[in-house]
Protein backbone atom coordinates (compact mmCIF):
# COMPACT_ATOMS: atom_id res chain seq x y z
CA UNK A 1 0.00 0.00 0.00
CA UNK A 2 2.59 2.76 1.26
CA UNK A 3 4.31 2.03 -2.42
CA UNK A 4 0.70 2.99 -4.31
CA UNK A 5 1.12 6.11 -2.10
CA UNK A 6 4.34 6.74 -3.27
CA UNK A 7 3.38 6.84 -6.67
CA UNK A 8 0.24 8.64 -5.92
CA UNK A 9 2.35 11.40 -4.45
CA UNK A 10 4.77 11.82 -6.70
CA UNK A 11 2.31 11.57 -9.84
CA UNK A 12 -0.16 14.43 -8.44
CA UNK A 13 2.97 16.16 -8.16
CA UNK A 14 4.23 15.93 -12.02
CA UNK A 15 0.45 16.66 -12.67
CA UNK A 16 0.59 20.05 -10.68
CA UNK A 17 3.92 20.50 -12.41
CA UNK A 18 2.12 20.51 -15.73
CA UNK A 19 -0.49 22.52 -15.03
CA UNK A 20 1.54 25.16 -13.37
CA UNK A 21 3.85 25.31 -16.47
CA UNK A 22 1.70 24.09 -19.70
CA UNK A 23 5.26 24.38 -21.56
CA UNK A 24 5.99 21.11 -19.78
CA UNK A 25 4.67 18.66 -22.18
CA UNK A 26 5.67 15.81 -20.47
CA UNK A 27 7.46 14.53 -17.12
CA UNK A 28 7.95 11.35 -15.18
CA UNK A 29 10.09 9.92 -12.65
CA UNK A 30 12.15 6.81 -12.62
CA UNK A 31 14.29 4.05 -10.28
CA UNK A 32 16.81 1.28 -10.80
CA UNK A 33 15.60 1.30 -14.44
CA UNK A 34 11.97 1.34 -13.64
CA UNK A 35 8.85 3.82 -13.64
CA UNK A 36 7.28 4.84 -10.78
CA UNK A 37 4.93 7.65 -11.69
CA UNK A 38 4.15 9.66 -15.00
CA UNK A 39 2.08 12.57 -15.38
CA UNK A 40 -1.44 11.95 -17.67
CA UNK A 41 0.52 13.11 -20.76
CA UNK A 42 3.19 10.49 -20.75
CA UNK A 43 2.59 6.93 -22.19
CA UNK A 44 4.09 4.07 -20.13
CA UNK A 45 5.75 2.68 -23.19
CA UNK A 46 6.96 5.99 -24.07
CA UNK A 47 8.34 6.32 -20.41
CA UNK A 48 9.71 2.84 -20.74
CA UNK A 49 11.62 3.50 -24.24
CA UNK A 50 13.33 6.33 -23.05
CA UNK A 51 14.40 4.86 -19.66
CA UNK A 52 15.90 2.12 -22.09
CA UNK A 53 17.83 4.56 -23.68
CA UNK A 54 19.07 5.93 -20.98
CA UNK A 55 20.45 2.88 -19.12
CA UNK A 56 21.98 2.36 -22.96
CA UNK A 57 24.31 5.52 -22.49
CA UNK A 58 24.52 4.89 -18.41
CA UNK A 59 25.97 1.93 -19.10
CA UNK A 60 28.75 2.93 -21.33
CA UNK A 61 29.19 6.12 -19.21
CA UNK A 62 32.37 4.95 -17.16
CA UNK A 63 34.58 7.52 -18.62
CA UNK A 64 33.13 10.08 -17.09
CA UNK A 65 31.71 8.49 -13.69
CA UNK A 66 27.87 7.81 -12.72
CA UNK A 67 25.26 10.01 -14.75
CA UNK A 68 23.69 12.78 -12.95
CA UNK A 69 22.25 15.06 -15.57
CA UNK A 70 21.32 14.45 -19.19
CA UNK A 71 19.99 17.36 -21.03
CA UNK A 72 19.26 16.48 -25.04
CA UNK A 73 18.32 19.62 -26.87
CA UNK A 74 16.34 19.71 -30.36
CA UNK A 75 14.87 22.45 -32.82
CA UNK A 76 11.38 21.69 -30.86
CA UNK A 77 12.17 21.04 -27.21
CA UNK A 78 15.06 19.58 -24.50
CA UNK A 79 14.46 16.77 -22.96
CA UNK A 80 15.93 16.27 -19.14
CA UNK A 81 16.54 13.38 -17.03
CA UNK A 82 18.39 14.63 -13.60
CA UNK A 83 18.82 12.90 -10.91
CA UNK A 84 17.53 13.82 -7.66
CA UNK A 85 17.86 11.86 -4.12
CA UNK A 86 18.61 8.16 -5.96
CA UNK A 87 15.13 9.19 -8.60
CA UNK A 88 15.63 10.21 -12.07
CA UNK A 89 13.29 13.17 -13.41
CA UNK A 90 12.27 13.27 -16.30
CA UNK A 91 11.07 16.40 -17.96
CA UNK A 92 10.01 16.93 -21.56
CA UNK A 93 9.77 20.59 -22.42
CA UNK A 94 9.02 23.16 -25.67
CA UNK A 95 11.29 25.76 -26.99
CA UNK A 96 9.50 28.33 -25.68
CA UNK A 97 9.90 26.96 -22.27
CA UNK A 98 11.16 28.82 -19.61
CA UNK A 99 13.79 26.82 -18.78
CA UNK A 100 14.72 28.69 -15.11
CA UNK A 101 10.69 28.18 -13.64
CA UNK A 102 11.03 24.74 -14.76
CA UNK A 103 13.76 23.86 -13.10
CA UNK A 104 13.20 25.84 -10.26
CA UNK A 105 9.57 23.73 -10.60
CA UNK A 106 10.74 20.59 -10.79
CA UNK A 107 14.22 20.64 -8.66
CA UNK A 108 12.40 21.72 -5.69
CA UNK A 109 9.38 20.31 -5.19
CA UNK A 110 10.07 16.66 -6.35
CA UNK A 111 12.57 16.46 -3.97
CA UNK A 112 10.62 18.10 -1.51
CA UNK A 113 7.99 15.52 -2.21
CA UNK A 114 10.43 12.14 -2.05
CA UNK A 115 11.50 13.40 1.53
CA UNK A 116 7.74 13.95 3.07
CA UNK A 117 6.65 10.58 1.18
CA UNK A 118 9.74 8.94 2.74
CA UNK A 119 9.26 10.44 5.88
CA UNK A 120 5.67 9.56 6.45
CA UNK A 121 5.86 6.35 4.69
CA UNK A 122 9.61 4.79 5.35
CA UNK A 123 8.64 0.81 4.73
CA UNK A 124 8.03 2.56 1.27
CA UNK A 125 11.79 2.87 0.40
CA UNK A 126 12.21 -1.18 -0.44
CA UNK A 127 13.03 -2.41 -3.44
CA UNK A 128 9.28 -3.71 -4.57
CA UNK A 129 8.46 -2.86 -8.26
CA UNK A 130 6.31 0.51 -7.78
CA UNK A 131 2.56 0.71 -9.64
CA UNK A 132 2.01 3.05 -11.78
CA UNK A 133 -0.68 5.20 -10.81
CA UNK A 134 -3.68 4.78 -13.93
CA UNK A 135 -5.28 8.59 -14.69
CA UNK A 136 -8.20 9.03 -12.72
CA UNK A 137 -10.67 11.48 -11.84
CA UNK A 138 -9.70 13.32 -8.71
CA UNK A 139 -13.32 12.69 -7.07
CA UNK A 140 -12.87 8.79 -7.58
CA UNK A 141 -9.02 9.26 -6.35
CA UNK A 142 -10.33 10.94 -2.81
CA UNK A 143 -12.99 8.19 -2.36
CA UNK A 144 -9.69 5.46 -3.32
CA UNK A 145 -8.00 6.88 -0.56
CA UNK A 146 -10.87 6.82 1.88
CA UNK A 147 -11.33 2.88 0.92
CA UNK A 148 -7.26 2.28 1.71
CA UNK A 149 -7.47 3.95 4.74
CA UNK A 150 -10.74 2.13 5.69
CA UNK A 151 -9.10 -0.70 4.67
CA UNK A 152 -5.99 -0.70 6.42
CA UNK A 153 -8.10 0.27 9.59
CA UNK A 154 -9.78 -2.72 9.51
CA UNK A 155 -6.18 -4.79 8.80
CA UNK A 156 -4.84 -3.20 11.75
CA UNK A 157 -8.08 -4.33 13.87
CA UNK A 158 -7.60 -7.74 12.56
CA UNK A 159 -3.86 -7.72 13.05
CA UNK A 160 -4.27 -6.69 16.55
CA UNK A 161 -7.28 -9.08 17.35
CA UNK A 162 -4.88 -12.22 15.75
CA UNK A 163 -1.59 -10.68 17.65
CA UNK A 164 -3.73 -10.60 20.82
CA UNK A 165 -4.78 -14.32 19.97
CA UNK A 166 -0.91 -15.60 19.00
CA UNK A 167 -0.21 -14.03 22.77
CA UNK A 168 -3.07 -15.86 24.23
CA UNK A 169 -1.68 -19.09 22.33
CA UNK A 170 2.11 -18.27 23.38
CA UNK A 171 1.48 -17.98 26.87
CA UNK A 172 1.53 -22.05 26.84
CA UNK A 173 4.03 -22.84 24.02
CA UNK A 174 7.64 -22.32 24.40
CA UNK A 175 9.22 -18.38 23.71
CA UNK A 176 10.82 -18.66 20.59
CA UNK A 177 8.35 -16.49 18.11
CA UNK A 178 9.12 -13.44 20.71
CA UNK A 179 11.92 -12.13 18.30
CA UNK A 180 9.27 -10.13 16.76
CA UNK A 181 9.47 -6.76 18.57
CA UNK A 182 12.90 -6.69 16.72
CA UNK A 183 11.19 -7.04 13.55
CA UNK A 184 9.18 -3.90 14.95
CA UNK A 185 11.84 -1.72 15.78
CA UNK A 186 12.74 -0.15 12.66
CA UNK A 187 9.58 0.92 12.27
CA UNK A 188 9.40 3.33 15.37
CA UNK A 189 10.83 6.34 14.37
CA UNK A 190 12.89 7.42 17.94
CA UNK A 191 13.61 10.93 16.11
CA UNK A 192 10.68 13.26 16.29
CA UNK A 193 9.93 14.58 12.58
CA UNK A 194 11.45 18.01 11.90
CA UNK A 195 10.27 20.01 9.27
CA UNK A 196 12.13 20.41 5.92
CA UNK A 197 14.99 23.18 6.50
CA UNK A 198 13.23 26.30 4.96
CA UNK A 199 15.47 27.60 2.28
CA UNK A 200 15.86 31.56 2.09
CA UNK A 201 17.32 33.59 -0.89
CA UNK A 202 18.99 36.06 0.16
CA UNK A 203 21.39 39.15 -1.51
CA UNK A 204 25.32 39.05 -0.60
CA UNK A 205 26.99 41.87 0.66
CA UNK A 206 30.52 41.99 1.60
CA UNK A 207 31.53 42.11 5.04
CA UNK A 208 34.75 43.55 6.20
CA UNK A 209 36.93 44.43 9.15
CA UNK A 210 39.87 43.78 11.54
CA UNK A 211 37.71 41.60 13.85
CA UNK A 212 35.75 39.73 11.37
CA UNK A 213 35.95 36.37 11.98
CA UNK A 214 36.61 34.69 7.69
CA UNK A 215 34.18 31.78 8.85
CA UNK A 216 30.94 33.82 9.96
CA UNK A 217 27.96 35.42 7.90
CA UNK A 218 25.92 37.46 8.92
CA UNK A 219 22.05 36.25 8.42
CA UNK A 220 18.97 38.91 9.07
CA UNK A 221 17.35 38.72 12.73
CA UNK A 222 13.75 37.61 11.23
CA UNK A 223 15.10 34.76 9.47
CA UNK A 224 16.81 33.30 12.62
CA UNK A 225 13.61 33.84 14.31
CA UNK A 226 12.12 31.76 12.13
CA UNK A 227 14.14 29.19 12.26
CA UNK A 228 14.21 29.22 15.93
CA UNK A 229 10.21 28.91 15.75
CA UNK A 230 10.46 26.10 13.62
CA UNK A 231 12.87 24.22 15.46
CA UNK A 232 12.68 25.21 19.46
CA UNK A 233 15.04 23.55 21.39
CA UNK A 234 16.95 21.97 18.65
CA UNK A 235 20.57 23.88 18.47
CA UNK A 236 21.31 25.76 15.05
CA UNK A 237 25.02 26.37 14.74
CA UNK A 238 25.92 26.45 10.95
CA UNK A 239 24.19 27.18 8.14
CA UNK A 240 24.51 25.93 4.27
CA UNK A 241 25.02 28.46 1.80
CA UNK A 242 24.23 27.62 -2.03
CA UNK A 243 25.28 29.75 -4.35
CA UNK A 244 23.62 30.21 -8.21
CA UNK A 245 25.96 27.67 -9.72
CA UNK A 246 25.67 25.38 -7.07
CA UNK A 247 28.92 25.62 -4.60
CA UNK A 248 28.01 25.06 -1.57
CA UNK A 249 29.35 25.66 1.62
CA UNK A 250 28.75 25.19 5.46
CA UNK A 251 29.42 27.93 7.82
CA UNK A 252 28.97 29.33 11.40
CA UNK A 253 26.41 32.52 11.67
CA UNK A 254 25.38 35.65 13.35
CA UNK A 255 22.83 38.27 13.14
CA UNK A 256 23.20 41.23 11.27
CA UNK A 257 24.33 43.83 13.89
CA UNK A 258 23.26 47.26 11.96
CA UNK A 259 19.46 47.90 12.35
CA UNK A 260 19.81 49.69 9.01
CA UNK A 261 20.57 45.84 7.45
CA UNK A 262 17.36 44.12 9.29
CA UNK A 263 14.83 43.19 6.67
CA UNK A 264 16.49 43.60 3.73
CA UNK A 265 16.91 40.29 3.00
CA UNK A 266 21.04 40.33 2.66
CA UNK A 267 23.25 37.76 4.01
CA UNK A 268 26.70 39.50 5.08
CA UNK A 269 29.76 37.48 3.62
CA UNK A 270 33.64 37.48 4.18
CA UNK A 271 35.46 37.74 1.18
CA UNK A 272 36.80 33.90 2.33
CA UNK A 273 33.49 32.48 2.18
CA UNK A 274 32.37 34.66 -1.27
CA UNK A 275 35.60 33.22 -2.89
CA UNK A 276 34.55 29.61 -1.72
CA UNK A 277 31.20 29.82 -3.11
CA UNK A 278 32.61 32.01 -6.15
CA UNK A 279 29.81 34.59 -5.53
CA UNK A 280 30.30 38.19 -5.21
CA UNK A 281 28.02 40.85 -3.36
CA UNK A 282 25.18 41.24 -5.57
CA UNK A 283 24.07 37.92 -5.95
CA UNK A 284 21.65 35.75 -5.19
CA UNK A 285 22.86 32.65 -2.57
CA UNK A 286 20.17 30.62 -0.70
CA UNK A 287 20.54 29.71 3.19
CA UNK A 288 19.05 27.08 5.01
CA UNK A 289 19.78 26.17 8.63
CA UNK A 290 21.76 23.14 9.69
CA UNK A 291 19.96 21.25 12.27
CA UNK A 292 21.21 19.36 14.77
CA UNK B 1 28.94 15.25 -66.64
CA UNK B 2 32.13 16.54 -67.92
CA UNK B 3 35.11 14.82 -68.79
CA UNK B 4 38.26 15.92 -67.36
CA UNK B 5 41.66 14.69 -68.32
CA UNK B 6 43.93 14.19 -65.11
CA UNK B 7 48.14 14.43 -66.15
CA UNK B 8 49.66 11.79 -64.91
CA UNK B 9 52.73 9.19 -65.56
CA UNK B 10 50.37 7.49 -67.97
CA UNK B 11 47.93 9.58 -69.06
CA UNK B 12 44.33 8.15 -68.50
CA UNK B 13 40.70 9.56 -68.46
CA UNK B 14 38.31 9.94 -65.90
CA UNK B 15 34.86 10.50 -65.38
CA UNK B 16 34.07 12.72 -62.71
CA UNK B 17 30.91 13.48 -61.43
CA UNK B 18 30.44 17.52 -60.64
CA UNK B 19 28.14 17.42 -57.44
CA UNK B 20 29.66 14.71 -55.94
CA UNK B 21 32.75 16.65 -56.10
CA UNK B 22 31.53 19.81 -54.94
CA UNK B 23 29.31 18.01 -52.17
CA UNK B 24 33.02 16.03 -50.72
CA UNK B 25 34.74 19.01 -51.07
CA UNK B 26 31.97 21.11 -48.85
CA UNK B 27 32.26 17.84 -46.27
CA UNK B 28 35.54 18.28 -46.07
CA UNK B 29 36.01 21.91 -45.47
CA UNK B 30 33.01 21.57 -42.80
CA UNK B 31 35.36 18.89 -40.82
CA UNK B 32 38.55 21.12 -41.45
CA UNK B 33 36.46 23.94 -40.05
CA UNK B 34 35.42 22.41 -37.38
CA UNK B 35 38.67 20.78 -36.71
CA UNK B 36 40.20 23.84 -36.46
CA UNK B 37 37.56 25.20 -33.97
CA UNK B 38 37.88 21.92 -31.47
CA UNK B 39 41.74 22.36 -31.57
CA UNK B 40 41.16 25.96 -30.29
CA UNK B 41 38.58 24.50 -27.46
CA UNK B 42 40.96 21.97 -26.67
CA UNK B 43 43.38 24.04 -25.05
CA UNK B 44 40.55 25.64 -22.82
CA UNK B 45 40.83 25.54 -19.18
CA UNK B 46 38.81 21.94 -18.41
CA UNK B 47 38.72 20.33 -21.51
CA UNK B 48 39.75 16.52 -21.75
CA UNK B 49 39.49 16.31 -25.27
CA UNK B 50 37.71 15.50 -28.26
CA UNK B 51 36.21 13.24 -31.04
CA UNK B 52 35.34 14.49 -34.97
CA UNK B 53 33.88 11.91 -37.20
CA UNK B 54 32.10 11.98 -40.53
CA UNK B 55 31.63 9.08 -42.20
CA UNK B 56 35.37 9.17 -44.34
CA UNK B 57 37.47 10.66 -41.39
CA UNK B 58 38.22 11.16 -37.73
CA UNK B 59 39.79 13.68 -35.86
CA UNK B 60 40.96 12.13 -32.16
CA UNK B 61 42.55 13.98 -29.19
CA UNK B 62 42.00 13.04 -25.81
CA UNK B 63 44.20 12.97 -22.42
CA UNK B 64 43.98 9.11 -22.11
CA UNK B 65 44.45 7.66 -25.52
CA UNK B 66 44.94 4.63 -24.14
CA UNK B 67 40.70 4.50 -23.88
CA UNK B 68 39.41 6.06 -26.76
CA UNK B 69 37.76 2.65 -27.49
CA UNK B 70 35.82 3.75 -24.60
CA UNK B 71 35.44 7.25 -25.31
CA UNK B 72 34.16 6.52 -28.99
CA UNK B 73 31.79 4.15 -28.03
CA UNK B 74 30.06 6.20 -25.44
CA UNK B 75 30.12 9.25 -27.63
CA UNK B 76 28.59 7.03 -30.41
CA UNK B 77 26.07 5.65 -28.08
CA UNK B 78 24.78 9.03 -26.24
CA UNK B 79 24.03 10.37 -29.91
CA UNK B 80 22.21 7.61 -30.85
CA UNK B 81 20.44 7.08 -27.32
CA UNK B 82 19.30 10.67 -27.24
CA UNK B 83 17.77 10.88 -30.82
CA UNK B 84 15.99 8.09 -29.80
CA UNK B 85 14.51 9.64 -26.61
CA UNK B 86 13.34 12.53 -29.08
CA UNK B 87 12.07 10.50 -31.30
CA UNK B 88 9.87 9.23 -28.59
CA UNK B 89 8.76 13.12 -27.75
CA UNK B 90 8.51 13.85 -31.38
CA UNK B 91 11.02 16.63 -30.84
CA UNK B 92 13.27 16.11 -34.13
CA UNK B 93 16.87 16.07 -34.68
CA UNK B 94 18.98 16.48 -31.73
CA UNK B 95 21.05 19.48 -31.88
CA UNK B 96 23.27 18.62 -28.77
CA UNK B 97 23.32 16.80 -25.52
CA UNK B 98 25.44 17.58 -22.35
CA UNK B 99 26.02 14.74 -20.05
CA UNK B 100 26.95 15.11 -16.72
CA UNK B 101 28.93 12.63 -14.90
CA UNK B 102 29.91 12.55 -11.48
CA UNK B 103 33.87 13.04 -12.52
CA UNK B 104 33.12 14.58 -16.01
CA UNK B 105 30.85 15.56 -18.34
CA UNK B 106 30.63 15.43 -22.30
CA UNK B 107 28.85 17.88 -24.99
CA UNK B 108 27.90 15.58 -27.86
CA UNK B 109 26.83 17.25 -31.23
CA UNK B 110 25.80 16.41 -34.81
CA UNK B 111 26.91 19.41 -37.18
CA UNK B 112 26.58 18.37 -40.61
CA UNK B 113 27.11 15.11 -40.61
CA UNK B 114 29.96 15.38 -38.67
CA UNK B 115 29.51 13.54 -35.28
CA UNK B 116 31.36 15.38 -32.31
CA UNK B 117 32.20 15.02 -28.73
CA UNK B 118 33.89 16.93 -26.33
CA UNK B 119 35.10 15.49 -23.00
CA UNK B 120 35.35 18.62 -20.47
CA UNK B 121 36.15 18.42 -16.51
CA UNK B 122 32.71 19.13 -14.22
CA UNK B 123 33.38 23.14 -13.54
CA UNK B 124 33.96 23.74 -17.82
CA UNK B 125 31.70 26.17 -19.20
CA UNK B 126 29.76 24.08 -21.32
CA UNK B 127 27.41 26.57 -22.96
CA UNK B 128 30.43 28.55 -23.86
CA UNK B 129 32.16 25.97 -26.02
CA UNK B 130 28.95 24.95 -27.33
CA UNK B 131 28.53 28.80 -28.18
CA UNK B 132 32.42 28.17 -29.88
CA UNK B 133 31.48 25.36 -31.83
CA UNK B 134 28.09 25.55 -33.25
CA UNK B 135 27.83 27.28 -36.90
Amino acid sequence: MSNEVYAFALKSTLDEIQNACPDVTSNFIFKDGKLIAADKNTKEETATQTIEAFDAITERADIIGEVENITIQTAQGKVNIATTNDFYLTTVSSKEADEKYVNTLTRILIPIVIKLVEKIQPASTDKETIPIEQPEPEEEAEEATEEIVEETAEETIEEAEESENEELEEETTPPEPYEEPEQIEPEINVEPLLPEPPVTQLIVENLGGLLVPSDTVRVDEEVIKHWNELYGDNKITEVEVEALNGKKTRCKFKQIKKSKDTGKGVIKMPEKIQLTLETTAGELVTVKPVVE
Amino acid sequence: MVKKKSQQETETTVIVDEDEIADTTEENQTFKDLSDKLAKIRKGKGVIGYILRNTTQATIDLQEPEKIVEYAIFSSQALDSSQEISDQFELGDVSSVLIEGKENKALCMNIEGNKISIFMEKDADDADILKKISP
